[in-house]
Protein backbone atom coordinates (compact mmCIF):
# COMPACT_ATOMS: atom_id res chain seq x y z
CA UNK A 1 0.00 0.00 0.00
CA UNK A 2 3.12 2.37 0.91
CA UNK A 3 5.11 1.37 -2.26
CA UNK A 4 1.62 2.23 -4.37
CA UNK A 5 0.98 5.96 -2.77
CA UNK A 6 4.87 6.88 -3.55
CA UNK A 7 4.38 5.64 -6.91
CA UNK A 8 1.38 7.58 -7.63
CA UNK A 9 2.87 10.42 -5.56
CA UNK A 10 5.76 10.40 -8.01
CA UNK A 11 3.82 9.47 -11.06
CA UNK A 12 1.54 12.69 -10.56
CA UNK A 13 4.94 14.53 -9.20
CA UNK A 14 6.53 13.47 -12.83
CA UNK A 15 5.29 12.12 -16.09
CA UNK A 16 1.75 11.19 -15.96
CA UNK A 17 0.92 14.93 -14.95
CA UNK A 18 3.00 16.62 -17.68
CA UNK A 19 1.99 13.72 -20.46
CA UNK A 20 -1.53 15.14 -20.07
CA UNK A 21 -1.29 18.75 -20.65
CA UNK A 22 -1.33 20.13 -24.14
CA UNK A 23 2.23 21.05 -25.62
CA UNK A 24 3.39 23.91 -27.70
CA UNK A 25 3.19 22.75 -31.30
CA UNK A 26 5.51 24.77 -33.34
CA UNK A 27 4.28 25.22 -37.37
CA UNK A 28 7.32 23.27 -39.27
CA UNK A 29 10.34 25.38 -40.80
CA UNK A 30 9.21 27.84 -38.07
CA UNK A 31 13.20 28.60 -36.43
CA UNK A 32 14.51 31.75 -37.46
CA UNK A 33 18.12 31.42 -39.31
CA UNK A 34 19.54 34.89 -37.86
CA UNK A 35 17.50 37.47 -35.63
CA UNK A 36 17.20 39.64 -33.00
CA UNK A 37 13.77 38.99 -31.01
CA UNK A 38 12.40 41.15 -28.77
CA UNK A 39 10.10 39.46 -26.11
CA UNK A 40 7.88 40.58 -23.68
CA UNK A 41 6.46 38.31 -20.64
CA UNK A 42 4.43 38.04 -17.99
CA UNK A 43 6.07 35.40 -15.15
CA UNK A 44 3.15 33.54 -13.12
CA UNK A 45 4.84 32.32 -9.72
CA UNK A 46 2.16 31.19 -7.02
CA UNK A 47 -0.38 33.42 -8.37
CA UNK A 48 2.17 36.57 -8.62
CA UNK A 49 2.90 38.18 -11.45
CA UNK A 50 6.44 39.62 -12.81
CA UNK A 51 7.05 41.44 -16.28
CA UNK A 52 10.02 40.42 -18.38
CA UNK A 53 11.70 42.17 -20.99
CA UNK A 54 13.72 39.10 -23.43
CA UNK A 55 16.29 40.16 -26.22
CA UNK A 56 17.05 36.81 -28.31
CA UNK A 57 19.84 36.66 -30.49
CA UNK A 58 19.51 34.20 -32.91
CA UNK A 59 22.54 32.56 -35.24
CA UNK A 60 22.31 29.64 -37.33
CA UNK A 61 26.05 28.95 -36.99
CA UNK A 62 26.04 30.49 -33.15
CA UNK A 63 23.41 29.25 -31.15
CA UNK A 64 20.87 31.26 -29.30
CA UNK A 65 21.20 33.91 -26.61
CA UNK A 66 19.05 35.15 -24.50
CA UNK A 67 19.49 38.34 -22.02
CA UNK A 68 16.37 38.78 -19.48
CA UNK A 69 15.98 41.95 -17.79
CA UNK A 70 13.59 43.60 -15.43
CA UNK A 71 11.36 46.49 -16.12
CA UNK A 72 14.04 48.90 -15.58
CA UNK A 73 16.91 47.25 -17.98
CA UNK A 74 18.54 45.24 -14.83
CA UNK A 75 19.68 41.93 -16.55
CA UNK A 76 18.18 39.01 -14.25
CA UNK A 77 19.41 36.08 -16.61
CA UNK A 78 21.88 35.46 -19.55
CA UNK A 79 22.25 32.56 -21.36
CA UNK A 80 23.84 30.72 -24.20
CA UNK A 81 22.89 27.63 -26.04
CA UNK A 82 24.86 26.54 -28.99
CA UNK A 83 23.75 24.25 -31.88
CA UNK A 84 24.57 21.02 -30.07
CA UNK A 85 22.49 22.07 -27.36
CA UNK A 86 25.09 22.62 -24.85
CA UNK A 87 23.79 25.58 -22.05
CA UNK A 88 26.04 27.80 -20.88
CA UNK A 89 24.46 30.38 -17.84
CA UNK A 90 26.25 33.68 -18.69
CA UNK A 91 24.91 35.36 -16.08
CA UNK A 92 22.33 34.64 -13.38
CA UNK A 93 20.40 36.80 -10.60
CA UNK A 94 18.91 36.04 -6.97
CA UNK A 95 15.80 35.86 -9.18
CA UNK A 96 17.03 33.07 -11.59
CA UNK A 97 19.83 31.08 -10.08
CA UNK A 98 21.84 29.37 -12.42
CA UNK A 99 20.25 25.93 -11.61
CA UNK A 100 16.74 27.77 -12.87
CA UNK A 101 18.11 29.36 -15.90
CA UNK A 102 19.68 26.00 -16.92
CA UNK A 103 16.24 23.80 -16.01
CA UNK A 104 13.58 26.37 -17.13
CA UNK A 105 14.96 29.00 -19.16
CA UNK A 106 16.90 27.21 -21.31
CA UNK A 107 14.26 24.57 -22.07
CA UNK A 108 11.42 27.25 -22.83
CA UNK A 109 13.51 29.12 -25.65
CA UNK A 110 14.55 25.73 -26.58
CA UNK A 111 10.88 24.50 -26.60
CA UNK A 112 9.93 27.66 -28.90
CA UNK A 113 12.82 28.76 -30.83
CA UNK A 114 14.73 25.48 -30.83
CA UNK A 115 15.65 23.83 -33.94
CA UNK A 116 14.26 20.27 -33.29
CA UNK A 117 10.63 19.73 -32.15
CA UNK A 118 10.82 19.00 -28.19
CA UNK A 119 8.47 17.04 -26.49
CA UNK A 120 8.12 18.55 -22.75
CA UNK A 121 6.79 21.54 -23.89
CA UNK A 122 3.46 22.12 -21.95
CA UNK A 123 1.35 24.55 -23.13
CA UNK A 124 0.19 26.83 -26.06
CA UNK A 125 0.65 28.63 -29.31
CA UNK A 126 -1.95 31.12 -29.10
CA UNK A 127 -0.51 32.79 -32.14
CA UNK A 128 2.79 32.95 -34.22
CA UNK A 129 3.74 35.56 -31.99
CA UNK A 130 1.93 35.10 -28.63
CA UNK A 131 2.76 31.98 -26.24
CA UNK A 132 1.36 30.48 -23.27
CA UNK A 133 4.12 28.01 -20.90
CA UNK A 134 2.39 26.01 -18.27
CA UNK A 135 4.66 24.34 -16.27
CA UNK A 136 3.81 22.94 -12.58
CA UNK A 137 5.85 26.24 -10.63
CA UNK A 138 4.89 28.63 -13.33
CA UNK A 139 3.24 30.27 -15.77
CA UNK A 140 5.00 32.08 -18.92
CA UNK A 141 2.58 34.73 -20.87
CA UNK A 142 5.10 35.35 -23.58
CA UNK A 143 4.99 37.59 -26.90
CA UNK A 144 7.13 38.61 -29.63
CA UNK A 145 7.34 42.41 -29.95
CA UNK A 146 9.88 42.86 -32.79
CA UNK A 147 11.86 40.54 -34.86
CA UNK A 148 14.73 42.35 -36.42
CA UNK A 149 16.17 39.59 -39.01
CA UNK A 150 19.97 39.61 -39.93
CA UNK A 151 23.27 38.44 -39.22
CA UNK A 152 23.96 38.63 -35.13
CA UNK A 153 27.51 39.58 -33.51
CA UNK A 154 29.90 36.21 -33.17
CA UNK A 155 31.00 37.38 -29.67
CA UNK A 156 27.13 37.02 -28.64
CA UNK A 157 27.87 33.06 -29.28
CA UNK A 158 31.07 32.77 -27.47
CA UNK A 159 30.57 31.05 -24.24
CA UNK A 160 33.95 32.15 -23.03
CA UNK A 161 32.88 35.81 -22.50
CA UNK A 162 30.39 35.95 -20.06
CA UNK A 163 28.49 39.18 -19.58
CA UNK A 164 29.34 41.80 -17.19
CA UNK A 165 28.83 40.95 -13.06
CA UNK B 1 17.95 49.36 -6.56
CA UNK B 2 15.09 50.86 -4.66
CA UNK B 3 17.59 54.07 -3.76
CA UNK B 4 18.24 54.59 -7.39
CA UNK B 5 14.72 53.93 -9.24
CA UNK B 6 13.54 56.35 -6.41
CA UNK B 7 16.13 59.19 -7.44
CA UNK B 8 15.51 58.53 -11.55
CA UNK B 9 11.22 59.03 -10.56
CA UNK B 10 12.13 61.93 -8.30
CA UNK B 11 14.76 63.88 -10.84
CA UNK B 12 12.42 63.32 -13.66
CA UNK B 13 10.38 65.52 -12.36
CA UNK B 14 12.19 68.54 -13.43
CA UNK B 15 12.89 67.10 -17.40
CA UNK B 16 12.69 68.84 -21.05
CA UNK B 17 14.30 67.86 -23.94
CA UNK B 18 17.06 68.35 -26.27
CA UNK B 19 20.33 67.02 -27.92
CA UNK B 20 24.15 68.22 -26.99
CA UNK B 21 27.70 66.96 -26.91
CA UNK B 22 30.13 69.14 -25.93
CA UNK B 23 29.63 69.54 -22.33
CA UNK B 24 32.79 71.57 -21.59
CA UNK B 25 32.51 71.03 -18.24
CA UNK B 26 33.73 72.07 -15.02
CA UNK B 27 33.32 71.13 -11.42
CA UNK B 28 31.18 73.24 -9.02
CA UNK B 29 33.04 73.44 -5.57
CA UNK B 30 30.15 74.10 -3.42
CA UNK B 31 26.97 72.16 -5.09
CA UNK B 32 25.07 72.82 -1.99
CA UNK B 33 23.16 76.40 -3.74
CA UNK B 34 22.81 74.20 -6.55
CA UNK B 35 21.07 71.71 -5.23
CA UNK B 36 18.74 73.87 -3.28
CA UNK B 37 17.77 75.30 -5.79
CA UNK B 38 16.75 72.66 -7.30
CA UNK B 39 14.62 72.09 -4.61
CA UNK B 40 12.93 75.27 -4.62
CA UNK B 41 11.94 74.79 -7.96
CA UNK B 42 10.55 70.48 -7.34
CA UNK B 43 8.62 72.24 -4.51
CA UNK B 44 6.57 74.62 -6.78
CA UNK B 45 5.76 71.74 -9.21
CA UNK B 46 2.33 70.36 -9.31
CA UNK B 47 2.24 67.66 -12.20
CA UNK B 48 4.48 67.06 -15.01
CA UNK B 49 4.05 65.44 -18.20
CA UNK B 50 7.10 64.01 -20.44
CA UNK B 51 7.40 61.65 -23.40
CA UNK B 52 10.86 59.66 -23.28
CA UNK B 53 13.09 57.62 -25.11
CA UNK B 54 14.88 54.94 -23.50
CA UNK B 55 18.00 53.28 -25.05
CA UNK B 56 19.71 50.46 -22.83
CA UNK B 57 23.25 49.93 -24.23
CA UNK B 58 24.76 46.54 -23.49
CA UNK B 59 28.34 45.94 -24.55
CA UNK B 60 26.94 42.42 -26.31
CA UNK B 61 24.80 44.28 -28.60
CA UNK B 62 25.45 46.47 -31.45
CA UNK B 63 22.86 49.06 -30.95
CA UNK B 64 20.92 50.14 -28.12
CA UNK B 65 18.02 48.65 -27.05
CA UNK B 66 15.24 51.06 -27.26
CA UNK B 67 11.78 51.67 -25.67
CA UNK B 68 9.63 54.49 -25.65
CA UNK B 69 6.99 55.93 -23.25
CA UNK B 70 5.10 58.39 -21.27
CA UNK B 71 5.52 59.44 -17.33
CA UNK B 72 3.43 61.39 -15.40
CA UNK B 73 3.00 62.74 -12.36
CA UNK B 74 0.73 64.62 -10.08
CA UNK B 75 -0.02 65.91 -6.60
CA UNK B 76 -0.61 64.31 -4.19
CA UNK B 77 1.90 61.52 -5.13
CA UNK B 78 0.16 60.07 -8.48
CA UNK B 79 2.45 58.50 -10.72
CA UNK B 80 2.10 57.14 -14.21
CA UNK B 81 4.70 55.15 -15.81
CA UNK B 82 3.46 54.26 -19.52
CA UNK B 83 5.95 52.42 -21.82
CA UNK B 84 4.24 52.46 -25.60
CA UNK B 85 6.82 50.75 -27.61
CA UNK B 86 8.10 48.04 -28.46
CA UNK B 87 5.18 47.22 -25.75
CA UNK B 88 2.46 48.27 -23.49
CA UNK B 89 2.98 48.41 -20.15
CA UNK B 90 1.61 50.64 -17.57
CA UNK B 91 2.40 51.23 -13.55
CA UNK B 92 0.78 53.41 -11.77
CA UNK B 93 0.74 54.48 -8.30
CA UNK B 94 -0.34 56.75 -5.36
CA UNK B 95 -0.16 57.27 -1.27
CA UNK B 96 -1.77 54.19 -0.75
CA UNK B 97 -1.46 51.17 -3.68
CA UNK B 98 0.26 50.16 -7.10
CA UNK B 99 -0.87 48.70 -9.61
CA UNK B 100 0.51 47.38 -13.38
CA UNK B 101 -1.09 46.89 -16.17
CA UNK B 102 -0.12 45.05 -19.40
CA UNK B 103 -1.55 45.13 -22.69
CA UNK B 104 -2.07 41.62 -24.25
CA UNK B 105 -3.69 40.59 -27.83
CA UNK B 106 -5.75 44.12 -27.93
CA UNK B 107 -7.06 43.89 -23.98
CA UNK B 108 -5.27 45.67 -20.75
CA UNK B 109 -5.17 43.18 -18.41
CA UNK B 110 -4.39 43.78 -14.83
CA UNK B 111 -1.55 41.66 -12.98
CA UNK B 112 -1.18 40.72 -9.60
CA UNK B 113 2.00 42.06 -9.34
CA UNK B 114 4.80 40.38 -7.10
CA UNK B 115 6.72 43.29 -5.01
CA UNK B 116 4.38 45.70 -4.62
CA UNK B 117 5.79 46.91 -1.89
CA UNK B 118 8.84 47.75 -3.50
CA UNK B 119 7.09 50.07 -5.91
CA UNK B 120 5.15 51.42 -3.38
CA UNK B 121 8.39 52.47 -1.54
CA UNK B 122 9.67 54.21 -4.65
CA UNK B 123 6.07 56.09 -4.83
CA UNK B 124 6.06 56.94 -1.18
CA UNK B 125 9.76 58.71 -1.56
CA UNK B 126 8.68 60.48 -4.86
CA UNK B 127 6.04 61.94 -2.67
CA UNK B 128 8.29 63.38 -0.65
CA UNK B 129 10.80 64.90 -3.11
CA UNK B 130 7.84 66.24 -4.72
CA UNK B 131 7.39 68.19 -1.90
CA UNK B 132 11.00 69.21 -2.39
CA UNK B 133 12.44 66.96 0.91
CA UNK B 134 15.88 66.18 -1.00
CA UNK B 135 17.08 64.74 2.51
CA UNK B 136 17.37 61.24 0.99
CA UNK B 137 19.64 62.43 -1.81
CA UNK B 138 22.59 63.42 0.13
CA UNK B 139 21.50 60.31 2.62
CA UNK B 140 22.09 57.95 -0.04
CA UNK B 141 24.44 59.72 -2.21
CA UNK B 142 27.93 61.41 -2.55
CA UNK B 143 26.45 64.23 -5.19
CA UNK B 144 28.52 66.45 -7.43
CA UNK B 145 27.82 69.08 -9.62
CA UNK B 146 29.54 70.39 -13.16
CA UNK B 147 28.53 72.94 -15.24
CA UNK B 148 29.30 73.70 -18.66
CA UNK B 149 27.14 73.82 -21.68
CA UNK B 150 24.92 71.98 -19.91
CA UNK B 151 25.03 71.03 -16.07
CA UNK B 152 25.02 67.68 -14.73
CA UNK B 153 24.24 66.51 -11.66
CA UNK B 154 26.35 62.99 -10.75
CA UNK B 155 25.17 60.95 -7.97
CA UNK B 156 27.45 58.37 -6.58
CA UNK B 157 25.65 55.48 -4.64
CA UNK B 158 26.65 55.31 -0.74
CA UNK B 159 25.81 51.97 -0.57
CA UNK B 160 28.48 49.52 -1.35
CA UNK B 161 25.23 46.95 -2.88
CA UNK B 162 23.58 49.95 -4.63
CA UNK B 163 27.16 50.56 -6.22
CA UNK B 164 27.27 47.06 -7.28
CA UNK B 165 24.17 47.24 -9.69
CA UNK B 166 24.64 50.89 -10.32
CA UNK B 167 28.32 52.80 -10.19
CA UNK B 168 26.80 56.61 -10.91
CA UNK B 169 23.32 58.27 -12.23
CA UNK B 170 23.99 61.46 -14.64
CA UNK B 171 21.29 63.94 -14.74
CA UNK B 172 21.66 66.26 -17.21
CA UNK B 173 20.01 69.55 -17.20
CA UNK B 174 19.47 72.70 -19.00
CA UNK B 175 22.80 75.09 -18.00
CA UNK B 176 20.19 77.50 -15.67
CA UNK B 177 19.30 73.68 -13.87
CA UNK B 178 15.70 75.31 -15.00
CA UNK B 179 14.87 71.74 -16.05
CA UNK B 180 16.58 68.28 -17.36
CA UNK B 181 17.07 67.19 -20.56
CA UNK B 182 18.49 63.17 -19.81
CA UNK B 183 19.26 60.83 -17.05
CA UNK B 184 22.07 57.98 -17.69
CA UNK B 185 22.58 55.00 -15.01
CA UNK B 186 26.06 53.83 -15.69
CA UNK B 187 26.49 49.88 -14.43
CA UNK B 188 30.08 48.95 -13.12
CA UNK B 189 30.82 46.57 -16.15
CA UNK B 190 30.11 49.52 -19.11
CA UNK B 191 26.68 49.29 -19.52
CA UNK B 192 24.29 51.86 -18.86
CA UNK B 193 20.76 53.16 -20.08
CA UNK B 194 19.96 56.43 -20.87
CA UNK B 195 16.39 58.16 -20.87
CA UNK B 196 15.83 61.05 -22.80
CA UNK B 197 13.35 63.60 -22.85
CA UNK B 198 11.31 64.54 -25.83
CA UNK B 199 8.58 66.13 -24.73
CA UNK B 200 7.14 68.51 -21.17
CA UNK B 201 4.18 69.86 -19.91
CA UNK B 202 4.22 71.04 -16.21
CA UNK B 203 1.48 72.48 -14.53
CA UNK B 204 -1.24 70.70 -16.30
CA UNK B 205 -4.56 69.15 -14.87
CA UNK B 206 -4.92 65.32 -15.66
CA UNK B 207 -8.54 64.13 -17.21
CA UNK B 208 -10.12 61.68 -15.04
CA UNK B 209 -9.09 58.42 -14.49
CA UNK B 210 -5.43 58.92 -15.82
CA UNK B 211 -4.12 57.07 -12.32
CA UNK B 212 -7.47 55.11 -11.99
CA UNK B 213 -5.44 51.53 -10.54
CA UNK B 214 -8.59 49.31 -11.93
CA UNK B 215 -9.29 50.89 -15.40
CA UNK B 216 -6.82 53.87 -16.60
CA UNK B 217 -7.58 55.92 -19.27
CA UNK B 218 -6.10 55.41 -22.39
CA UNK B 219 -2.81 57.57 -23.03
CA UNK B 220 -4.33 58.83 -25.97
CA UNK B 221 -7.44 60.37 -24.35
CA UNK B 222 -4.67 62.00 -21.85
CA UNK B 223 -3.07 63.40 -24.87
CA UNK B 224 -5.69 64.95 -26.74
CA UNK B 225 -6.58 66.28 -23.18
CA UNK B 226 -3.34 68.05 -22.50
CA UNK B 227 -2.32 68.78 -26.22
CA UNK B 228 -2.99 72.50 -25.37
CA UNK B 229 -1.15 73.25 -22.34
CA UNK B 230 2.03 75.05 -22.58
Amino acid sequence: MRHKLLFLSLALLTGCASASRSQIQRPANSSLADAMITQRGVLTVLGRQFTLNGYLSISATGGKRLIITENFGGVLADVLIKPDGTVHVMRSSRAFKPKWIRRYIAADLECLFGNNLKTDCPGQMLSPTHFLISRRWYKLDLQIVETKPGPQPATMFDESKAGNP
Amino acid sequence: MKNWLTILFCVLATSVHADETNRNLQPVADPRPILADLQHKMASLESVYFEFAQERQLQLFAEPLKSEGVMLIDRPGQIRWETTSPYQSILLGNQKSVAQFEKTDGQWKKLKLGFPQMLKRVMDQMTLMHQGKLDALTSDFNISVATGRVAVVTMVPKDENVRSMLSSLEVIFQPDFSASKEVVMHEPGGDFTRIIFRQEKRNVKFPANTFDQTKPLDVAAIKTAIGDAP
